[in-house]
């Protein structure tokens, strides 16, 4: 005998895999599940589609007539859309982190979090660091990812963590060797400690 | 006893004064509108003059700091010069980094209702590519996959009479608000049992819906009327 299926079982433990990550953290776009949660859609409408055609060729009144099919159909039609609820809310809050990701590390994604995406979400977020970028243009070229904290000091003392090499800092070129300190502007320093290629000395 | 040169100095030392006392008092008004727009749940009116004007001063402070690093004055005062325009500018930042943010969080209510009225002509151009950008990245990831009359990013199928998969901003969450005019007391609840006194300079916590029917009342009251709604 068939076990019972549990309809939306499957959307939950998506859903359920999003709220256990840490607050603002992406685990490994889960391909399997969240194919098998389409799939599951799919058979819930072909399911709902065979009950209708049912009660039409018995020449019942589908919209009006209240019987054991009726209800079936109901609750088809309400298991796809629990699942649909839950497949956008797994796509929409993977989307919201990778917007608060976009202000924080600019137009290129760490190799580590890239790998935890699905293709679909790389040109998501290539498209949404291509649409700050335009609203900065318009703006007279005004960078919105800098300046995240209150200004304390105008200018920190910080230590290169990589080896950046020789990059125009304001005005002039400064070697940006691995381990080196050096003296500069908040604004200039603050991109390259969001991308963890700097660290501010306290002290 | 004053030189030649500092009495062709003065003037320009009385014109950068005039010019910081007016980056203070838009300092201000950007201050408070920084503000609202960090406290309000919702999008609030665009300050585009003040905006414009801000951006401007920045600019000439700007010029303001090189000059005065060429000309090698106190690099004491010119630090003092440049903390005020980095504090300027963090504000400024601050304030449409809040906004866009604000409009990512509810792309489409904002589209869809008056909100939209209160968007800078850039926002709108933002805000257009976002819901692009998010209604594009629906469909091919989930939507194309589903079957007909459930693919819409609005509604959760075709039985829908409304829009209801549409996120909006929670406007009971609660705001820390000062009051600038006092409008007299004001009942919380039917019976009048408890009622808060709203005096000017006053610090009041309540929902933020609350405190938008307050101003309106505020509105229709004169203060010297103890202004009940």
């Amino acid at each position: 005998m068939e076990q019972a299926e549990m309809y939306g079982r499957r959307g939950c433990q998506l859903v359920k895999e999003l709220a256990s990550a840490e607050p603002g953290q992406l685990t490994r776009f889960n391909d399997d599940l969240f194919n098998q949660v389409i799939k599951e859609c799919n058979v819930h409408y072909s399911q709902f589609y065979e009950l209708t055609r049912k009660m039409q060729e018995e020449g019942l009144d589908v919209q009006f007539t209240r019987n054991a099919d009726h209800f079936g159909m109901l609750i088809h039609h309400l298991s796809l859309l629990r699942n649909k609820r839950c497949l956008m809310a797994y796509m929409y809050k993977r989307a919201d982190i990778l917007r608060s990701l976009s202000w924080k590390v600019g137009r290129v994604l760490p190799p580590e979090i890239e790998g935890k995406l699905s293709d679909i979400e790389k040109h998501y977020f290539k498209n949404h660091a291509s649409a700050l970028q335009c609203y900065m243009r318009e703006m007279d070229c005004l960078d919105l990812t800098v300046d995240m904290v209150p200004p304390k000091d105008p200018y920190i003392k910080v230590r290169v963590l990589e080896d950046i090499g020789v990059t125009a800092i304001g005005d002039k070129d400064t070697n940006l060797a691995c381990h080196s300190i050096h003296f500069l502007k908040c604004t200039e320093a603050e991109p390259y400690i969001m991308q963890g290629m700097m660290e501010e000395l306290v002290g | 006893m004053t030189t030649a040169s500092e009495d062709e100095s003065a003037p320009s030392r009385i014109d950068e004064e005039d010019e910081s006392l007016k980056l203070e008092s838009d300092v201000e008004l950007l201050k408070r509108a920084w503000q609202n727009e960090k406290g309000a749940p919702e999008i609030l009116e665009y300050q585009s003059a003040l905006v414009r004007r801000t951006s401007q001063q920045i600019h000439l402070m700007e010029d303001l700091i090189e000059e005065l690093t060429k000309r090698g004055d106190d690099p004491l005062i010119v630090s003092i010069y440049q903390m005020d325009l980095d504090r300027t500018q963090f504000l400024l930042r601050s304030y449409l980094r809040i906004r866009l943010q604000k409009i990512e969080a509810a792309m489409l209510h904002v589209a869809k209702t008056d909100l939209w009225n209160r968007l800078s002509r850039q926002e709108h151009n933002f805000a257009q590519r976002c819901i692009e950008d998010m209604g594009s990245h629906m469909d091919e990831s989930v939507l194309s996959k589903l079957p007909s009359g459930y693919q819409s990013n609005l509604k959760q199928s075709n039985a829908s009479d409304e829009d209801d998969m549409v996120p909006e901003p929670n406007l009971n969450t609660f705001v820390f608000c000062k009051r600038q005019n006092s409008i007299g007391a004001i009942p919380l609840d039917d019976s009048g049992d408890e009622i808060v006194d709203l005096v000017a300079g006053t610090h009041v916590c309540f929902s933020y819906i609350f405190g938008l029917l307050l101003h309106v009342c505020a509105l229709f009251s004169k203060p010297e009327d103890g202004g009940h709604c």
